[in-house]
């Protein structure tokens, strides 16, 4: 497989200090992740599982309180690997936006409020590009808008004149002005009525089809997994549950959490209630014993209270970490 | 046109008002304080010189009376007032009778302006631009030590501060004037006037414009603290832009706002000087010159001095409100 952004065994934690008091909230945890080139990768959770924390990870931008303690990333640069960890802070720079790029959380308050967006966007764009003039940047500019059907008139806006979805627009936009091989997107669409939200949609995947690249999408809506998403990542607890083909997990759910994530989605026509996983998420500081899963699992026998399930091969192209389903460490051993 | 009708009439017109109360107030307080400067006058001139006959006495009250503004009733002495304040003529000044307080500010101004504008300017600009590279660049070593230095001078007071520069610049090591000044009767601009400002002006203008740049460095270096948490920065950072720029159109644009507002207010504040700074140096300034009249009850000198004050505050502050949409661009007139 010709990955682009491969993750091995990430150990990434928030290590918060009050009062003299060390505590360790274990975001992304044992995280394997293969991400292959021109598909768009989706990675589900609910709110708090570590799903931003691991993208931060995957953009290599790892600030305090967030440390990593094991773990690779690396990205494919050239038909070679290299390790995103070990680049130093000027060859990371190089890389934003020309390799690997980021469109964050709510777009809301991503640009400069007091500077008109055309400033914005030659910051960027002058800071990654040499050799041309603002006038030629600025020509840059206005082609990529009008490419992605968007009008070259917004440069002259401040960022407060423009709605919600106008701005999530403006920041994919922003985000693939170099044509980077990855992008990642950390809920684009949330905060969005759905009008816009299919705009949005629209756009990543015209941009994606465009370019050949890769889109890793986290958002906890899976309702915009089915609709974009070619392969997906389920994660809990900083975990990686399942990870398939958006239609074999969404038509045969292994794991008993996204079993629960996706019959409670609402279907047209069906009246019964939806039921969805009793408790909830567990504490990322102290986290369960054995599968992190298992106190909310009906399913749940001994083993599970025990021993940590790995995420293992089930099927061709589809991974869960579950005892339930089969070839796991209690059949190996 | 919107934009007249809607805002800058109705503003034009608070600023009125706003002139309008703080003069009426300065006219009333003194005569609610019940003084009465024109027998005050008098028994001073009596303690110095002895008797004077009845008609004398009478005369010399009327035309005090006149030169005070507290001819007629209370109504009449308003009306007096304000064609004082439209002509800007305050009448004589007391304790330098019978020079006009108009002649005395505008005496007295020039050095206040050169000494007082151009410090507070500096160290805006200096504590801002320091603080602010401080404050983004908060974990290095340079930047805290920074800190600590600023965090140990700025509590100094201005009188410390100043005699200590006076006994090192001044006797010890004799590069400055210790002070007094005599001023002429008339100051023209010319090289050698702004030569002997600077020559006079240096020790006070650096005492202020260390106190006054440390407590813009901390104020700065908390505000971009804060907005360097904000999602822009942190995108611009994620995204590679260079920390130049982050720091040149992003940081400080955005840290500096409330600091504008609190330049122009700071600025309002010439005419009532920097009083301990001005006598610590015994330079001629503003502040020297309030604390004077209002010492020896000088009502027209401290009418004068405030109807000034007043009017150059709220001319400020009316003109931060017009130009701030300049600065920011999510504030519009409404």
């Amino acid at each position: 497989m010709n990955e682009v952004l491969k993750a091995e065994n990430l150990q990434v934690f928030y290590v918060l200090e009050t009062l003299g008091e060390k505590r360790i909230a274990k975001a992304v945890h044992g995280v394997n992740l293969q991400i292959p080139g021109n598909e768009v990768y989706g990675i589900a959770g609910e709110s708090g599982c570590g799903k931003t924390t691991l993208l931060k990870v995957l953009f290599a931008n790892i600030e305090p309180p967030l440390r990593a303690f094991e773990g690779r990333v690396y990205y494919c640069v050239n038909d070679k690997y290299i390790d995103a960890f070990s680049l130093s802070a000027r060859e990371k720079r190089e890389l934003r936006w020309t390799y690997i790029s980021y469109i964050p959380q709510g777009s809301m308050s991503a640009f400069n409020p007091v500077k008109k967006l055309k400033v914005t966007f030659l910051d960027f764009l002058e800071s990654h590009v040499r050799g041309k003039d603002r006038e030629e940047l600025l020509s840059l500019t206005n082609h990529h808008l009008k490419t992605l059907g968007l009008s070259p008139r917004i440069l002259d806006a401040y960022p407060h004149q423009l709605s919600g979805g106008m701005r999530q627009r403006v920041a994919i936009a922003l985000s693939t002005l170099l044509k980077p091989r990855i992008i990642l997107a950390d809920e684009p669409t949330t905060a969005l009525d759905v009008v816009a939200q299919r705009a949005v949609l629209q756009l990543m995947q015209d941009v994606q089809k465009e370019l050949q690249n890769t889109i890793v999408l986290v958002t906890h809506d899976m309702g915009i997994h089915a609709n974009i998403a070619t392969r997906m990542a389920i994660m809990y607890a900083g975990k990686i549950m399942e990870e398939g083909s958006t239609e074999d997990i969404f038509n045969h759910p292994l794991h008993p959490y996204t079993q629960y994530l996706i019959h409670s989605l609402p279907k047209i026509g069906d009246k019964t209630p939806r039921e969805s996983a009793p408790g909830s998420p567990p504490s990322l500081v102290e986290p369960p014993p054995g599968c992190l899963f298992h106190p909310r699992c009906p399913q749940a026998f001994p083993l599970c209270s025990q021993e940590v399930p790995e995420l293992v091969r089930v099927n061709i192209d589809h991974k869960v970490a579950c005892f339930l389903r089969g070839n796991n460490r209690a059949s190996c051993s | 046109m919107k934009f007249i009708k809607d805002y800058l009439f109705p503003r034009l017109v608070q600023y009125l008002l706003v002139v309008f109360c703080g003069i009426t107030a300065v006219f009333f307080i003194p005569r609610i304080a019940g003084q009465d400067p024109v027998l005050e006058m008098i028994a001073q001139i009596q303690v110095q010189g002895g008797s004077l006959d009845p008609t004398a006495v009478e005369s010399l009250m009327k035309s005090l009376e006149e030169l005070y503004g507290l001819k007629g009733s209370l109504f009449e002495q308003y009306i007096t007032m304000w064609k004082r304040v439209f002509t800007l003529d305050f009448g004589p000044s007391l304790f330098q009778f019978p020079t006009p307080v108009s002649d005395l500010l505008r005496i007295y101004l020039p050095w206040t302006m050169g000494l007082f504008i151009t410090s507070t300017l500096l160290s805006w600009i200096l504590g801002n631009l320091l603080g602010g590279i401080s404050g983004y660049f908060s974990q290095k070593r340079w930047s805290k030590v920074l800190d600590a230095i600023i965090m140990v001078i700025r509590p100094i007071p201005h009188y410390v501060f100043g005699i200590l520069l006076l006994i090192l610049f001044a006797y010890v090591w004799p590069l400055f004037p210790v002070g007094g000044l005599v001023l002429g009767r008339r100051t023209a601009f010319n090289l050698d006037f702004v030569l002997r400002v600077l020559h006079y002006s240096f020790l006070p203008a650096l005492t202020l414009v260390i106190l006054g740049g440390a407590s813009w460095f901390q104020q700065m270096k908390l505000l971009v603290q804060n907005v360097k948490r904000e999602d822009f920065i942190q995108y611009a950072q994620a995204g590679g832009v260079k920390e130049r720029l982050i720091i040149s159109r992003y940081v400080l644009p955005n840290a500096m706002l409330p600091q504008i507002t609190q330049l122009t207010l700071a600025l309002g504040q010439v005419f009532s000087g920097v009083l301990i700074v001005e006598m610590v140096f015994s330079y001629p300034g503003m502040g020297l010159l309030l604390y004077r009249g209002v010492t020896r009850g000088d009502y027209n000198l401290v009418m004068g001095i405030t109807t000034l004050s007043i009017l150059t505050i709220a001319t400020a502050v009316l003109v931060l409100d017009l130009i701030y949409p300049l600065l920011d661009p999510r504030i519009r007139h409404r």
